[in-house]
């Protein structure tokens, strides 16, 4: 078991070395940089001051070097300034991520709160009219396209309430920023609620299928019981594993929710730092970002060999 | 005990049905959903090949006096700020979504084959070396990964596909690897290996056969989500440009702003990407049962 | 025309009216203005920037030597004031230009404001200071800027090359404040340091940029706010969505497009909101170096094939007008009235004529609607530009010129543009200061880098500095429509619209005058309050 940790261990940094010098590459094959970016607020480029400007900036330096300066400041902890600010990137991304964190959680939250127990039903009562309905708004909850319905809803905010549920001020206190973050938060959380719901009704039903849940049916369980305790405790593995991958992937979401809601979060910021070029930004942003997914799998890896006794370690 | 009608028992399931047609009339019996899924998807290509003949106007044709103009008799889905005809630019834009679609599935479909194919085959170092990809490829949330490839790439629908046509690679390459690797020590691939066949025809004729189900569900999958993340990228700016008529592109910044006063440019593009979106995964749902009947929905 | 002549009477009424007995009106101090900005501002150091971003919130952070009444809408030569000169005058021969400057005036960290920050500012402008100016935008409108001088700490003196009555002009604007000499223009970048009667307190990338009020201001009185905030929201939907549901006091500057602005008048009525022509104009750059438009027929006829009045009705909705290079009147001082601009070449009313004349060119070069002309429309990847750039297309079929359109990243477009790599460009043009000698000097002159096409005749020069030279204005005004008819004849940047947008505020919000002729010069805030 502890050989197998290390090996996925070692093997995630590997992964993260290589993420490293994939997105450092594609930062440096988009056209312009912030050089380009800064003039353009000017109306014109000067080809010798903007010479001066990617000197200053290190941007002169043959590509390996100026990897090799970013993967030194990382193991320093210096993740150097914005180009955009000229502020640390520390001072920029910190105050970020809670704002991020705080509506994946809740987003997360909504879609296990809603996904899981309709997920039960839907499977529970298969192929009745409750379980096609619910499919049918599992499956619209993954095609409706995530800023369409975020604008939808703010549009019906502003003719139905006469306010609208955009982030302006920071809020004064947790209670006021979760219920700022709840609307948006609930836009994201309808995908992945959809897909949950859509895992643990076929996840149950599998299981549901299987031997020992007709030997409790047949020693006498309750078809309650049987659902909810045998069946439901079986299905949650399955289902851990794709909370732990949404929880990841909810980043994708908020970038475009964040964008529509005005939320001073990562994401958005991230697409900001995009187009800015702020490839000091974006880097490490990036680099995050995979870090987080990559430990959000290895957890889910992990929780995986410890809940089901099955896995072998060997590989 | 009751009485057991065997006749309604054995076409229940499916034993006295032969030839195509019939089969299509069962499996629309058996999946109610998927057949609207499949009518949908129908709707959704046919209007993409026949675009031309089915557009009621040219999609690219600007009109200063039908700015803004409500759906009504003239144009039934209104008009843009261009004064173009949107129910014409919905038509087109089927082509743009399913162009992107298929062609990210194509692309991302054959990479992925070739790598899952010559690692489950080669093993060794290559085998090490592309698990490594595709462990990167699947580190970053595919519209983070889309988003930074189209910024690199620029905007232009060639490369939107290829941005789109990359977080399926891993999915393809994993499946057809796993499925070499076990199909390989079968007896019958042993025995064409054995009869002289060359690896590659083996691999071909035999193994890609037996990978076709789960492939299959992996694309109808892909089909929706190409064409989500294509209008993602676009709202963002990054997805296929002007004058394309892109339904994600129809959606964007620009047209958002007119969200209230002409709220018609928001709604029916938004309603045909649900619609081909839901109708791709109804389909697909019903695919992947036909197919791989162990992972019923 | 509704809007504008409204806009301009008010401002002018306002004027007439008040003078300055304005101030005697009971203003109520105190509160913050809280505006929505449309996206971060690209850094605080007005002499470095070319955009509205800037200006706009930033203005307030300084003084200028001289500017233009904030309370008149049109501005001119006669609505220029003094700001942090008292005086000046002309020497006998008009080439120095003397400043008398305001005593006991600190900087916002506290240090005195002397005649050496005059010379300081504007030598750095000219590139002969020490410290440098990352970019340097307007560097073209003091061509004629020889040197500055200073007599004491309360006297500076501007030498010019020629005489350039309305040199004074390019003073007055947003964009030529006075920095203090001891703050390196990297600081002013992030944390500008002022006179002005707002002190700069933080920004924030994608939320928010905040000024308060400068306690030590040496207006008396000023500012009545106390302090103006920014919110940063880029999408333009959601933004103008959060003024009607009453997020905001005020929109950003000329933000409010005439179709928003219809949304805005029927969801929230009370809101005040002014409509004017920006003096920012749409036109086209084309490369005059390259095939196809190297051809002076082909960039004829495709001057001919522009329907100007369809893209006032898609793009305004009827309200941008068309005009030359100077932005027509009755909001511009310069441009070409109706009657002239008539009868430059492509302007004619009867748009089939001018399409089958050029047709007829490009039917003699041996185009055809089998054979097409193919070329290439670049534009910037911005919805503005992305709009007009496909109206473009489409006319230009009329004429057997199939275009495609080439959308060009904000990280390429200046770069490209300089590389000569395009055909034709679709372009947007801001005028700062409403005066040929800005106009023609920064956009048509040789080795100007905002030049973008490189359209450099020497007659054309010898026009420029002859119109600069005449200090009879009515004369000039002739002169600059001649010049200006040629510039449209000589597809230089064709023009097609001047375009209007709006700015829109709470019954409460007082004080603020929207400009017809420029949207750089109306933002000090010193006189805005708040009725609450």
């Amino acid at each position: 078991m502890s050989a197998y940790i290390v090996k996925r261990f070692l093997l995630m940094i590997l992964t993260l070395i290589g993420m490293s010098i994939i997105i450092f590459v594609l930062l440096r094959l988009m056209p312009g940089n912030i050089a380009d970016i800064m003039f353009d607020s000017a109306g014109f480029v000067d080809p010798e001051e903007k010479a001066n400007i990617e000197r200053e900036l290190g941007l002169d330096q043959p590509i390996p070097v100026q990897y090799y300066e970013w993967i030194r400041g990382l193991i320093v902890w210096d993740l150097g300034f914005s180009y955009v600010s000229e502020m640390p990137v520390v001072d920029e991304l910190q105050p970020r991520i809670p704002i991020t964190a705080k509506l994946a959680a809740l987003s997360l939250f909504f879609s296990v709160l809603f996904g899981l127990p309709l997920g039960v039903i839907s499977a529970v009562r298969q192929n009745s009219a409750m379980d096609y309905i619910l499919r049918c708004i599992s499956l619209s909850g993954l095609s409706l396209p995530s800023f369409w319905l975020a604008l939808l809803i703010l549009m019906a905010f502003v003719q139905y309430a006469g306010t609208i549920p955009i982030y302006t001020d920071p809020p004064d206190n947790l209670w006021d920023e979760l219920l700022l973050y709840s609307i948006p938060a609930a836009a994201v959380g309808f995908r992945s609620s959809a897909l949950i719901m859509r895992l643990t009704r076929s996840s149950m039903l599998e299981v549901m299928r299987q031997d020992y849940i007709r030997t409790a049916r047949s020693k006498g369980a309750t078809d309650n019981s049987v659902n909810y305790h045998h069946a439901l405790k079986n299905a949650v593995l399955p289902v851990t594993t794709i909370i732990g991958i949404e929880a990841a992937f909810l980043i994708g979401g908020l970038i475009i929710t964040e964008t529509v809601f005005n939320i001073p979060g990562v994401a958005h910021f991230l697409v900001e730092a995009i187009l800015m070029r702020d490839y000091p930004i974006v880097q490490n942003l990036v680099m995050l970002i995979a870090l987080v997914t990559v430990l959000i799998n290895f957890l889910v890896d992990m929780l995986y060999a410890v809940l089901d006794p099955r896995i072998k370690y060997a590989d | 005990m009751a009485e057991i009608d065997h006749q309604a028992e054995l076409s229940r399931a499916g034993a006295n049905v032969s030839g195509h047609w019939s089969r299509l009339v069962f499996y629309m019996r058996q999946h109610p959903l998927g057949a609207i899924g499949a009518a949908i998807v129908v709707v959704f290509v046919l209007s993409a090949l026949f675009a031309d003949a089915l557009a009621p106007r040219d999609p690219l044709h600007t009109s200063a006096p039908d700015s803004l103009k409500e759906p009504g008799a003239a144009f039934l889905m209104g008009a843009d700020m261009m004064g173009r005809d949107v129910l014409s630019r919905i038509i087109h834009g089927a082509r743009i979504s399913l162009t992107v679609g298929v062609a990210s599935i194509l692309l991302g479909g054959v990479i992925g084959i070739v790598i899952g194919l010559m690692s489950g085959y080669l093993l060794g170092w290559f085998d090490l070396l592309m698990q490594r990809l595709i462990d990167i490829m699947q580190a970053l949330p595919l519209l983070v990964l889309a988003l930074v490839m189209a910024a690199s790439l620029g905007p232009s629908l060639e490369n939107t596909i290829i941005a789109i046509s990359i977080p399926l690679v891993p999915n393809v390459a994993r499946v057809v690897r796993s499925s070499t690797l076990s199909l390989r020590e079968m007896p019958f691939v042993e025995a064409a290996r054995a009869a002289g066949m060359s690896e590659l025809r083996v691999a071909v004729r035999h193994v890609l056969p037996n990978t076709l189900a789960p492939l299959i569900v992996l694309f109808t999958a892909q089909l929706g989500s190409a064409i989500l993340v294509e209008a993602s990228l676009s709202f963002l700016g990054l997805g296929v440009p002007e004058p394309h008529p892109s339904w994600g592109r129809m959606l964007s910044e620009s047209a958002a702003e007119y969200v209230r006063v002409a709220p018609w440019l928001v709604i029916f593009p938004g309603i045909a990407i649900s619609l081909a979106v839901f109708g791709t995964n109804l389909f697909g749902d019903a695919v992947r049962d036909i197919l791989d009947p162990r992972q019923r929905s | 025309m509704g809007y504008l002549t409204r806009a301009a009477a008010l401002g002018l009424g306002v004027a007439m009216l008040a003078g300055y007995a304005g101030t005697a009106l009971a203003q109520k101090d105190g509160g913050v203005l809280k505006f929505y900005h449309r996206g971060t501002p690209p850094s605080g150091s007005i002499h470095e920037e070319a955009t509205n971003s800037t200006v706009s919130p930033y203005m307030g952070v300084f003084n200028n030597l001289v500017m233009y009444r904030q309370d008149v809408a049109k501005n001119s030569l006669d609505t220029i004031v003094p700001d942090l000169a008292e005086s000046w005058s002309w020497n006998g021969d008009g080439t120095e230009l003397t400043f008398k400057l305001r005593q006991g005036v600190e900087w916002h960290d506290g240090k005195p404001f002397t005649s050496a920050d005059v010379k300081c500012t504007w030598e750095l402008v000219l590139g002969k200071s020490k410290a440098k100016l990352r970019k340097n935008p307007r560097k073209a409108w003091y061509k004629n800027l020889e040197e500055i001088t200073t007599n004491g700490d309360h006297e500076a003196t501007f030498h010019l090359k020629r005489r350039q009555p309305a040199f004074i002009a390019l003073l007055a604007s947003g964009y030529s404040p006075v920095y203090p000499c001891h703050v390196p223009p990297k600081k002013m970048r992030t944390n500008p340091i002022g006179t002005g009667p707002f002190k700069f307190v933080s920004l924030k990338q994608n939320e928010h940029v905040k000024f308060t009020k400068n306690d030590n201001y040496w207006k008396e009185g000023k500012p009545h706010l106390d302090g103006h905030e920014w919110t940063i929201i880029k999408s333009r939907a959601t933004r103008v969505l959060a003024f009607i549901a009453g997020e905001f006091d005020m929109t950003f500057n000329v933000d409010v497009t005439v179709p928003l602005l219809k949304d805005v008048r029927s969801q929230a009525p009370h809101a005040v909101c002014e409509l004017v022509t920006t003096n920012v104009s749409y036109n086209l750059i084309v490369n005059q170096d390259n095939p196809p438009f190297d051809n002076a027929d082909i960039r004829k006829a495709m001057v001919f094939a522009i329907d100007r009045q369809a893209f006032i009705d898609i793009l305004a909705d009827g309200e941008a007008v068309a005009g030359g290079a100077m932005m027509p009147p009755p909001s511009g001082v310069w441009g070409m009235p109706p009657e002239v601009l008539e009868k430059v070449a492509g302007y004619g009313p009867d748009i089939e004529a001018n399409r089958a004349e050029g047709r007829k060119i490009m039917e003699g070069l041996g185009y055809g609607p089998d054979k097409p002309l193919e070329v290439k429309v670049s534009t910037r990847n911005i919805a503005v530009y992305r709009d007009a750039a496909v109206i473009l297309i489409d006319h230009l079929k009329h004429i057997h010129i199939a275009a495609e359109l080439d959308t060009v990243e904000t990280s390429n477009w200046h770069a490209k543009v300089a590389r000569k790599d395009y055909m034709v460009g679709l372009n947007l043009t801001g005028s700062g200061v409403d005066d040929p000698d800005s106009n023609f000097y920064e956009n048509y002159s040789c080795g100007s880098q905002r030049n973008y096409t490189g359209y450099c005749k020497e007659e054309m020069e010898a026009l420029f500095e002859k119109q600069s030279m005449m200090t009879d204005q009515e004369e000039r005004r002739k002169l600059v429509w001649e010049i200006d008819k040629k510039l449209q004849e000589d597809a230089a940047r064709p023009m097609i619209m001047h375009s209007k947008g709006a700015n829109c505020w709470q019954p409460y919000v007082k004080g603020f005058v929207t400009h017809v002729n420029s949207l750089y010069n109306n933002w000090r805030l010193e006189d805005v309050w708040l009725d609450k």
